[in-house]
């Protein structure tokens, strides 16, 4: 599945909503459906946010694909380049509050990919389904 | 997924001043709500705000910074933000990104009441 979405909080939402519906037509367990929907969350949020500047007349899209029991979904755009030291600065900012959603996408997922492709920004996310079991 | 908020204003000698219901999803799209409802909320001189979150089924950390906004102008006035019903995965949340140090999460109103009752009976000693 592949959407094409608007830098929005909204459209972020509806990729999300997506991802959400995926998961309760494949399935998935409660706990995978919502780690990799939050995942995806501040994945894209962070995409909008930085990358793209909420410029809802930029797009980004969103492929979300299950391969056997590894759920993957990857966000795509053609906005400013991912600073890994900005983000990693912002989480241990004691000041303003913010920088948290990389904490929260690497503890949801199992791996966590950038690359940057010419002009593209690449996230890829995947979680090992099943994986809370007890 | 939508956000309901519900908030009320308790008279003194209950609770907490304020008690925000909010039910279905507190994410990047809907905390700006949340932060607007709470605007006229925040301006009034309250200390307490109690947040019930039994209904909350989604949170991402643009709703827990609107939390941490929230808990950080009470605690300059002396005051503090408390959760009660608190869903699991809610929680786990919380604990991953520990962005609310010392804040009060209660099981139910139940267990929040004794804690109350406690620090009155604590206060009401060493006065």
């Amino acid at each position: 599945m592949t959407l094409e979405l608007k830098a929005t909080p909204e459209e972020v939402m509806r990729a999300v909503e997506a991802l959400r519906q995926f998961g309760v037509e494949h399935c998935l367990a409660e706990a995978d459906i919502f780690g990799v929907t939050l995942a995806l969350e501040e994945c894209a949020s962070n995409v909008v946010n930085h990358a793209l500047k909420r410029d809802s007349t930029k797009n980004f899209q969103v492929t979300i694909n299950q391969a056997g029991s590894e759920l993957v979904v990857e966000v795509t755009d053609e906005g400013v380049e991912f600073d890994p030291q900005l983000a990693a600065k912002e989480a241990s900012d004691d000041g303003p509050v913010g920088g948290w959603g990389l904490q929260l996408v690497r503890r949801y997922t199992d791996d966590l990919r950038y690359s940057r492709a010419g002009n593209k920004n690449v996230w890829r996310l995947s979680r090992r389904l099943g994986r809370d079991k007890s | 997924m939508p956000l309901q908020i519900q908030i009320s204003k308790v008279v003194s000698g209950q609770a907490a001043d304020a008690t925000i219901k909010l039910a279905g999803s507190l994410d990047t799209s809907t905390a700006p709500e949340l932060e607007r409802q709470l605007a006229p909320v925040m301006a009034q001189p309250i200390k307490s705000v109690l947040f019930d979150l039994a209904d909350l089924k989604f949170i991402s950390s643009a709703g827990v910074r609107v939390f941490a906004t929230t808990r950080k102008q009470l605690k300059e006035r002396g005051g503090q933000a408390s959760f009660v019903h608190m869903q699991p995965q809610i929680q786990e949340v919380f604990e991953i990104i520990k962005a609310l140090p010392g804040v009060a999460i209660f099981k139910d109103t139940a267990e929040m009441d004794r804690y109350l009752a406690a620090r009155q009976r604590s206060h009401e000693a060493g006065s």
